[in-house]
């Protein structure tokens, strides 16, 4: 009955519907999903565009304040990596660590002393030796490249060129004894523990 | 620069060095501080988690050899003392040999050989014929126009090594030089002398079996250069040639 009234109200008042048949009810708003339906709510528009205003701004603030935070954050100076190598732990502080061995005699130390000084003279005379001989080589590059640019101009500026593939050079070491032919090395596997920091 | 005639025949030469393949022996003054050095550091140090383990046995044993109640300390079982670890390493260590640093070679006082004198440089001399004389030398070839100086060395180390020689060439610049002139019989007025340009050369591969050596060859150390090479050359060549 209430569909009735309303449909007469609407077909007085909307011009679209002239040309339906008076039985048929119509769909005025999308509130009345079903044709068939009885509306039983007022439709709500006030509500929902306040609603939406509201969250617009709530969110815009949260995200300046977001922003803030990661803005002092940024600006605090960055944690400084700890250097493992500079800290010792604490258990290696402990008393019963600490060495018991006889105190230095006075022959002791002054036998250090006199080695000491040995020691310094032997690494000067040996540094001196060093010297000379790269003065040695030096010179006699020189000379070499002198008499070279007496003979041809050309071939000088050739010597005189960068080496490009001399360089990364690389050698491995002299060892205490030469490598042992057929010498099969013990299996293994290494599992690196280090710890590794990020700023 | 090809017009102007030069009295001087130009040669590239190379001086090829295997490095030392083992440490050289201490000095004693250097055997002495380095025993200064350990002593030091075992003084100034603290006992590590071994040493305590070790320390804290002993007097464990101690006890029980003291005390006449040594049944709660855990009766059969085995513990592995640290002493014991010890031994087994030392057992272990024992049983390892290592190459001799003194080779064979060494002992027959071979000089053809790569494998002599271990811990110091040793350099490629040849046998060649300048003029009417077979002297010994480092390799040398003439140069030829149209080719570096370095080329020339090359050269020189391919000729007289083969090929497959692994060399790195220490730069592009001549080492030394060592000029003389002709003797006087075949003194001209275009042709007065020669001046040889010195390269440096490290070897790169300890295995020759492959090189095709077409003449006679020595491998010596620069204390027995004098052997071989005549007194003036021998001068040029040490000039430029570190211990």
């Amino acid at each position: 009955q209430m569909a009735l009234v309303q449909n007469q109200l609407l077909c007085s008042f909307s011009s679209c519907s002239s040309w339906l048949p008076q039985r048929v009810p119509l769909r005025g708003n999308h509130w009345q999903s079903s044709l068939l339906e009885l509306r039983t709510s007022l439709p709500v528009r006030a509500q929902p565009k306040k609603k939406k205003k509201v969250d617009v701004k709530k969110e815009q603030a949260q995200k300046e304040r977001m922003k803030k935070k990661i803005k002092k954050l940024e600006k605090a100076a960055p944690e400084l990596i700890p250097i493992e190598d500079f800290i010792t732990p604490l258990k290696y502080s402990e008393s019963n660590r600490v060495r018991s061995l006889p105190a230095l005699s006075p022959e002791e130390s002054e036998r250090r002393v006199l080695l000491l000084k040995k020691w310094s003279l032997f690494k000067q005379k040996q540094d001196e030796a060093e010297k000379k001989a790269i003065k040695a080589l030096v010179e006699s590059q020189q000379e070499a490249l002198k008499e070279l640019r007496l003979e041809s101009e050309e071939l000088y500026q050739a010597a005189i060129r960068r080496d490009e593939a001399l360089f990364p050079f690389e050698r491995d070491g002299p060892s205490y004894t030469p490598p042992l032919p057929g010498y099969d090395p013990p299996e293994g596997k290494c599992i690196d523990i280090t710890k590794v920091y990020t700023q | 620069s090809g017009a102007a005639h030069r009295p001087w025949r130009l040669f590239g030469a190379m001086c090829l060095l295997r490095l030392p393949r083992i440490t050289q022996p201490l000095e004693k003054e250097e055997e002495e501080m380095a025993a200064l050095m350990a002593q030091i550091e075992l003084e100034k140090s603290h006992y590590s988690d071994h040493e305590i383990r070790k320390l804290e046995e002993e007097k464990q044993l101690k006890r029980r050899k003291e005390s006449l109640y040594d049944e709660d300390e855990a009766p059969g079982k085995t513990v592995i003392m640290a002493q014991d670890l010890e031994e087994k390493w030392e057992q272990k260590f024992l049983r390892f040999k290592a190459a001799p640093r003194i080779t064979d070679a060494d002992k027959s006082n071979d000089r053809t050989s790569l494998n002599r004198k271990l811990d110091s440089n040793l350099m490629l001399l040849v046998k060649q014929k300048i003029g009417n004389q077979e002297l010994w030398l480092l390799p040398q070839v003439e140069w030829q126009p149209g080719e570096t100086l370095r080329n020339t060395a090359e050269r020189a180390m391919a000729t007289f090594m083969g090929d497959h020689i692994q060399a790195k060439i220490l730069g592009n610049a001549p080492y030394g030089i060592y000029k003389y002139k002709f003797p006087r019989a075949i003194r001209t007025e275009d042709n007065v002398g020669a001046k040889v340009f010195f390269f440096k050369a490290f070897l790169q591969s300890s295995d020759l079996s492959q090189a095709k050596l077409k003449a006679d060859h020595l491998w010596v150390t620069k204390k027995e250069l004098g052997d071989y090479l005549k007194s003036e050359y021998l001068k040029k060549v040490n000039q430029f040639l570190l211990d």
